[in-house]
């Protein structure tokens, strides 16, 4: 038999999560039968309206920036402090403890909440949605980074300090070069979610293309909101390209 | 030059010493290869004598200066005259064979110079030369994952070079490489300890490697010393005693 008793049980736990999740969810295929609806809907998208292209080019490039502007903020400083929230390179254990505890602190608040509590303090704007973006991700780089260096092979850092490097130097000068490539690649993630995250961030008053989508679909513009969209999809994949491509140069 | 006083190490969570009560004095000239089996403190010895691995108990001593008593930067003093080689050769990787080499000079220089990597003229042609000793002077902008064992052994040993070490250490260097390529390391190593007129300290398995090279063989059992002597004093008994008795001295589990 390939199946324990054991095993059984965990089927019907499984049964019973995914019973009460869609309970809870109001999951309902039979909301289907309005399906034309839906194609209605959809045909009002299209032929789509490129009058506002221009515009909508320079709001896309707004959210990249503000992307890439507040995942780098975030790698800037998630860096250094991932060094110090790993076992193996933290000078004392308060500073390894306090310094997690902080990492898992900024991390555990959602960018919107960030977004919501810096708009209205900052007024509205692409700016406090990059800090909102870079916060958040300080505290998912410095931890995904520390996770690195903890993986890393300790034999390079003894060598560095059987040369006579100072101990925090050793560290950093034999870890570095070994985590680089994984460095950029949980860079190159964070970036393409931050983009997501821009737009979710648009839709509270944060600006970029995110807002415009926003507001088109608020004022029934539907043939503005379907280039919206592919304009998303195009940078989305452009960037998922880019990061690839940086990170094969790399390794 | 280099003595260990009574040294005893014990790893936390550890009921057995890992190393205890080694006194030994080496001197200037000597091409010393420490045998034993794994586990026997090989690697803790010589880990105590650089002071990657501070004693529980006894002193090592650098020209009658204790270890122990150093503040971090006489330490780093004391170590940067004592190159180490290590068995898995402990490169940086993803850098070349010249800027490996040239990490050797960190014990002398400043962070700041190291951080953003400026060497003076000096300090490159020193690199050169000891990559020419090594000679590995065709692969020096080669980048070091690219290179098989025994070069990458060979980088280790220019890099400790480049020290300007009184004393060369080696932690099982030739324990993953086959048996010519471990012969020509020792036979380089001996070289290097000739012309530069080191204290060389290793540890080794090949009882052969160490039986030729060697001018003082210490034999360590179960954190002990059971043997201290010429190699031709090595013998058949000894080998044994060494590597294939199972007693274990009642002195070393009583304390």
């Amino acid at each position: 038999m390939w199946f324990k008793r054991k095993n059984l049980v965990t089927l019907l736990i499984l049964c019973l999560l995914l019973y009460f999740s869609m309970r809870l969810t109001e999951f309902d295929l039979s909301k289907f039968r309005d399906f034309r609806n839906m194609i209605d809907f959809l045909a009002q998208w299209f032929p789509m309206d490129t009058s506002k292209f221009p515009g909508m080019v320079h709001d896309s490039l707004e959210t990249v920036g503000m992307a890439f502007l507040g995942s780098f903020i975030g790698l800037f400083f998630g860096l250094p402090i991932s060094f110090i929230a790993a076992w193996n390179t933290s000078p004392t254990k308060p500073v390894y403890h306090l310094s997690r505890f902080a990492l898992s602190f900024m991390r555990s608040i959602p960018e919107i909440v960030f977004g919501l509590i810096l708009l209205t303090a900052l007024g509205l704007g692409p700016f406090p949605a990059v800090l909102a973006i870079a916060f958040h991700n300080i505290g998912v780089l410095g931890k995904l980074i520390s996770e690195l260096v903890e993986a890393s092979d300790p034999g390079p850092q003894e060598a560095m300090k059987a040369v006579g490097s100072k101990n925090w130097f050793a560290h950093l000068f034999s870890i570095l070069p070994q985590i680089w490539p994984n460095v950029l690649s949980h860079y190159f993630y964070r970036l393409e979610v931050a983009i997501r995250t821009s737009l979710v961030l648009g839709f509270i008053g944060g600006g970029g293309i995110g807002q415009r989508l926003f507001n088109d679909f608020k004022t029934f513009q539907y043939s503005s909101v379907s280039l919206d969209v592919l304009i998303i999809m195009v940078i989305v994949v452009i960037v998922d390209v880019l990061g690839s491509y940086v990170r094969n140069r790399v390794i | 030059m280099l003595e260990l006083n009574e040294v005893a190490v014990r790893y936390p969570g550890s009921a057995q010493d890992a190393l205890s009560d080694i006194t030994l004095t080496f001197d200037k000239g000597e091409f010393v290869c420490i045998l034993g089996k794994s586990g026997s403190g090989k690697s803790t010895m010589i880990r105590c004598i650089n002071g990657l691995q501070e004693p529980t108990y006894g002193e090592v001593r650098w020209d009658g200066q204790p270890l122990s008593k150093m503040s971090e930067e006489q330490l780093r003093k004391v170590r940067r005259q004592m190159g180490m080689i290590f068995q898995h050769f402990n490169l940086i990787p993803r850098l070349t064979v010249m800027q490996n080499v040239l990490t050797g000079t960190f014990g002398y220089r400043s962070n700041f110079k190291n951080l953003i990597g400026w060497f003076s003229d000096q300090e490159k042609k020193q690199a050169k030369q000891v990559i020419e000793d090594v000679d590995l002077s065709s692969m020096a902008d080669r980048r070091v994952e690219r290179l098989s064992g025994g070069q990458k052994q060979r980088v280790g040993i220019a890099r400790a070079l480049l020290q300007q070490p009184q004393i060369m250490l080696g932690d099982e260097p030739v324990s993953s490489l086959d048996p010519g390529t471990s012969n020509h390391i020792f036979s380089l190593l001996e070289q290097m300890h000739r012309q530069r007129h080191l204290l060389t300290i290793i540890n080794v398995h090949d009882v052969g490697l160490a039986k030729r090279y060697a001018t003082r063989i210490v034999a360590l059992k179960a954190g002990e010393i059971i043997f201290d002597g010429k190699p031709e004093e090595f013998t058949d008994r000894e080998y044994f005693n060494t590597y294939e008795s199972n007693e274990v001295n009642e002195k070393t589990r009583s304390r």
